[in-house]
């Protein structure tokens, strides 16, 4: 029973990153260099939050204080890795046997986003899942057994919003659109914010403002990298005569 | 730390657990678990052919919780629950009318969490079989089991000699709080029992793996290293030290001048199911003191240096793991039959003339807690009409004119039906000089028929079942104890209390022993102090930090003061020495032995082979140098110092112990998979999801990212060029 809970949670939380890890990154060494230098990048800011939090031992204990930094760091070492990306990116491309990378400039902040977010979710999720194998539930202290669902299903929000908030700020950063980076961080503090509520048990409180918050970043990232609506429902219908001109 | 802690808790969780532990950040395991703390679990022990006692599997067996308030609740338990297997959560109070039913049929049942209520205590408890040993009983001194006799332990459940298929854990009174967290968390999940299944339960994990299994010959096959293999031991023999002191030295003794000994025994140790808890109170204790209070007193009455003046001598003996098939008499009187015991000037069977054994007495103190008489019995295995019987009558006459002084009566019992006890060794193992009278034996006990004690060897076999009240009343430096006659003269202590009542029973039995030896009756004025029976039984019952065990430690031990709980008696493995026989020796040698003058050196270097001398504390705890014949030998088996023993013919204890690791028990909510499910089904839509859409994007990307922003172009032109 609880062997499945461990399963289905991993799974929940890391099948789609994996998914998408799979189809458009495994098949590229550049891009997996870039991922696995993103995923440290966010350790980097993980650990330098750290410090800050331990160094500032007054306010250890309450749990705001860390958040705020941890955000800070984040967003900082994001910035980072735009810097390093934009410097290394035409030498990147040298060393690489696939010319066709970035022929979309936003390809990088993607897979970047996606090494940043799935160690972010690893650090939120380990924990959790260690102790989902059982044989014991959430339940004995108050809470109920949709805890670790819940710890999953936001795991994986933080993902992919990770991932697209990259693309969001690398676009706001090329084209100087501030308003952009700041919907990135503003967003950013509201979702952590609000996962603060969990200690309340309101999940519902959590989980669906956050995924709201999601779908807005995916359609904001969906712009930045160029999409056009209209292409999208091409997609579907057929492929037009005009691009094949 | 809330209870949700998610995301940046657990990313600081995460960094505090591994780094600084700087300070308590609660683990998510803190707020899905909570251990039971203070619970003695059932283990396993060995015997030559079965393994008895409970194991549950390497990582603990887990059950739904059920309290068990009524029979019918154990009923629908076992025929009618639908989530099993189940953990039985049983009040001692309900364990008699309970255990056959959940032992029974045992599929449905994961375990046993045994716990004791202050508000409902069981009015008999015992896990000792109906006849206790009898499969090591001299079967013509013995029918316990045949059918018409006496059945000494009746409420007796035999737990503790049979194989339970699951975990049993106890918890004691003082453990309450964790029976109602326990009840708290059922009351929230389980109550609907008619709809369990598929709901959230409430669970327990008991945790408490046996390495050794099958019986004691295949486990210390397993235990012994050959030159093959190096193996781990996983079973240990039951053994510890038997306690003796004789009034006259006797290592100096020659044939010629060799003195007959009357030998006054009684035992040590209890026996309880569970691990850490023997308290033995009426079992052992109440026999074991007044065994001790009478040597102090007869050594009181006879100074070690008239010696010249009596041909007879005292060997005043204890013996340990008795519980269990008899081991410390098995050995002496095998020790005996093969002159090897004492060590030091060994005796022959026939220099006993008479063995004088103190039984289970404590059981009908509560009895007769409202009266100042204690009736006693003497029995003795001999028919009425033996040339043997009138010896017997002849002492138990000596003695009934000191007992009635003593508000004390000692009614004989001449039967072939005896009471759990040495006299059954000495009958097995020395036949010829049992069988023939030359060694004469009488056990004194408290019970005519059935025991007295209704919690015999059990873990409630406490002070309180005894009704001992303990007094306080300090002892000078000198060691002096206030008499028993000034204290009730006073009215400190009242005649009828087990103080008193044991005192007068010492009294009674030094002064016979006096008339014994000396062949004439005690004029003295010399008597066992209730004072003295107070602290003894203080020390034995309520805590071992006790004035007179701390003056009977060794000078040169540590300072800090031991815990402060009463010591369990169970005899332990022999590979260990248990303190209690070592307590009860020091006690023997501090209030029988000299007191010598001078310091630790003198004492180390003094060399009387007579003798042997302790540096102990002493009463003002400056130290003192202890004279005293009081010394200890081995109580194990003499199954396993026979080298060509065949363990499994039944003649000897082959009772071994099982080594465990870990032993821990937590209550927890077991999910009903509800969460479970749902994270599968949305893991895999999601993650389908994810995939298709990802390759949708990819496939059409030119399509569909029309807009793209162009790379920077420029270095890459001049870089492929």
């Amino acid at each position: 029973m609880t062997l499945a809970e461990f399963f289905s949670c991993s799974l929940l939380a890391f099948g789609p990153p994996f998914a998408m890890f799979a189809l458009t990154i495994a098949n590229d060494p550049v891009r997996i260099i870039i991922m696995i230098a993103a995923a440290f990048g966010w350790l980097v800011s993980f650990l330098l939050s750290s410090l800050i939090w331990f160094a500032v031992s007054p306010l250890r204990s309450y749990l705001a204080f860390g958040m705020v930094f941890a955000i800070i760091m984040q967003e900082a070492c994001r910035y980072g890795m735009y810097l390093l990306l934009r410097k290394t990116e035409a030498g990147l491309k040298e060393i690489s046997e696939n010319h066709e990378i970035c022929s979309n400039k936003l390809e990088m902040a993607y897979v970047s986003g996606l090494g940043f977010g799935i160690m972010s979710g690893a650090f939120a999720l380990v924990n959790v899942l260690a102790d989902s194998v059982g044989p014991g539930s959430v339940g004995l202290k108050g809470g109920t057994e949709y805890f670790f669902v819940t710890s999953a299903a936001m795991t994986l929000c933080m993902i992919l919003l990770n991932t697209f908030w990259s693309v969001i700020f690398f676009n706001g950063m090329d084209t100087k659109n501030y308003p952009k980076i700041m919907w990135v961080i503003g967003s950013h503090f509201f979702v952590s914010g609000l996962s603060l509520l969990n200690k309340k048990e309101l999940y519902v409180v959590t989980i669906l403002p956050s995924y709201i918050i999601l779908i807005v970043t995916v359609v904001i990232a969906f712009k930045c990298a160029g999409g056009s609506s209209k292409g999208l429902i091409q997609s579907f219908t057929g492929r037009p005569l005009v691009v094949e001109n | 730390m809330g209870t949700k802690n998610f995301l940046y808790s657990v990313y600081l969780c995460f960094f505090i657990t591994i780094s600084f532990k700087v300070i308590r950040c609660e683990r998510l395991r803190e707020q899905i678990y909570s251990s039971i703390e203070g619970g003695a679990a059932c283990f396993r022990r060995l015997n030559g052919t079965h393994q008895a006692g409970c194991s549950s599997s390497l990582n603990g067996e887990v059950g739904v919780v059920q309290m068990v308030y009524n029979i019918s609740d154990a009923q629908w338990l076992v025929h009618n629950s639908t989530a099993g297997p189940y953990m039985a959560v049983v009040s001692t109070a309900l364990y008699y009318d309970v255990i056959e039913l959940l032992l029974q049929e045992p599929a449905n049942i994961a375990g046993i969490l045994l716990y004791d209520n202050a508000t409902m205590s069981p009015e008999f408890f015992s896990q000792e079989s109906k006849c206790p040993n009898e499969y090591s009983s001299d079967p013509h001194l013995s029918q316990c089991v045949k059918p018409g006799g006496i059945v000494w332990n009746e409420k007796g459940t035999g737990l503790l000699r049979r194989d339970i298929p699951y975990p049993i854990f106890f918890l004691p009174k003082t453990r309450i709080d964790d029976v109602s967290k326990i009840e708290d968390c059922y009351n929230r999940y389980n109550l609907d029992r008619d709809n369990q299944k598929g709901r959230p339960l409430c669970s327990l994990q008991l945790n408490s793996f046996m390495y050794a299994a099958v019986n004691s010959v295949v486990c210390m096959r397993r235990s012994a290293s050959s030159v093959f293999l190096s193996s781990n031991k996983v079973c240990d023999p039951l053994g510890d030290y038997n306690v003796y002191y004789s009034l006259f030295p006797r290592a100096k003794e020659t044939e010629a001048t060799k003195k007959p000994v009357t030998l006054v025994t009684a035992r040590i140790d209890s026996a309880s199911l569970f691990d850490g808890i023997a308290p033995g109170a009426a079992s052992s204790v109440v026999g074991m003191v007044a065994h001790i209070v009478t040597a102090a007193t007869l050594s009181k009455m006879i100074p070690v240096t008239d010696s010249k003046l009596y041909d007879q001598n005292v060997l005043w003996t204890l013996f340990n793991g008795e519980a269990f098939d008899y081991i410390g008499s098995q050995r002496i009187a095998y020790d005996l039959s093969r002159g090897a015991w004492p060590p030091v000037a060994p005796l022959s069977p026939s220099d006993i003339r008479l063995h004088v054994e103190l039984g289970q007495l404590g059981g009908s103190l509560s009895l007769f807690k409202s009266s100042a008489s204690w009736p006693l019995y003497a029995f003795a295995p001999y028919s009425s009409t033996n040339a043997t019987a009138s010896k017997i009558l002849e002492f138990l006459g000596e003695m009934s004119t000191y007992s009635s002084l003593n508000n004390i009566t000692v009614s004989p019992k001449f039967t072939s039906n005896i009471p759990p006890s040495s006299l059954h060794s000495f009958r097995r193992i020395l036949r010829n000089v049992t069988d023939s009278g030359s060694l004469l034996e009488i056990l004194l006990v408290d019970h005519e028929e059935n025991f007295s004690n209704l919690y015999y060897e059990s873990a409630l076999d406490d002070y309180e079942h005894i009704g001992y009240v303990y007094h306080n009343i300090s002892i000078s430096n000198e060691g002096v104890f206030i008499s028993t006659d000034e204290l009730l003269a006073n009215g400190t202590m009242k005649e009828t209390e087990a103080q008193v009542k044991i005192a007068n029973l010492a009294t009674t039995l030094a002064h016979t022993l006096y008339q014994q030896i000396a062949g004439k009756p005690y004029t003295g004025t010399v008597k066992a102090s209730a004072h003295l029976v107070d602290e003894m039984l203080y020390c034995f019952l309520r805590s071992q930090a006790c004035r007179l065990l701390l003056a009977a430690d060794y000078a040169s031990s540590p300072d800090e003061p031991p815990a402060e709980r009463p010591l369990p008696l169970y005899v332990g493995v022999a590979a260990w020495a248990s303190p209690p026989a070592v307590y009860a020796g020091h006690l023997l040698a501090l209030l029988t032995g000299g007191h010598l003058r001078g310091n630790k050196s003198d004492c180390d270097n003094r060399a009387d082979t007579g003798f042997s001398y302790y540096w102990l504390r002493g009463w003002n705890h400056s130290g003192v140098c202890i004279e005293t014949t009081m010394n200890f030998s081995q109580a194990v088996s003499p199954a396993f110092i026979k080298s060509d023993y065949d363990l499994t013919s039944g003649e000897f204890s082959t009772w071994t112990e099982s080594v465990w690791q870990a032993i821990w028990a937590r209550v927890f909510v077991r999910a009903s998979g509800a969460g479970a499910r749902l994270a599968a089904v949305a893991g895999v839509l999601a993650t389908a999801a994810a995939a298709v859409v990802t390759f949708w994007l990819q496939r059409d990307a030119a399509l569909v990212f029309v807009d793209a922003p162009p790379s920077v172009a420029g270095i890459i032109r001049t870089v492929n060029c």
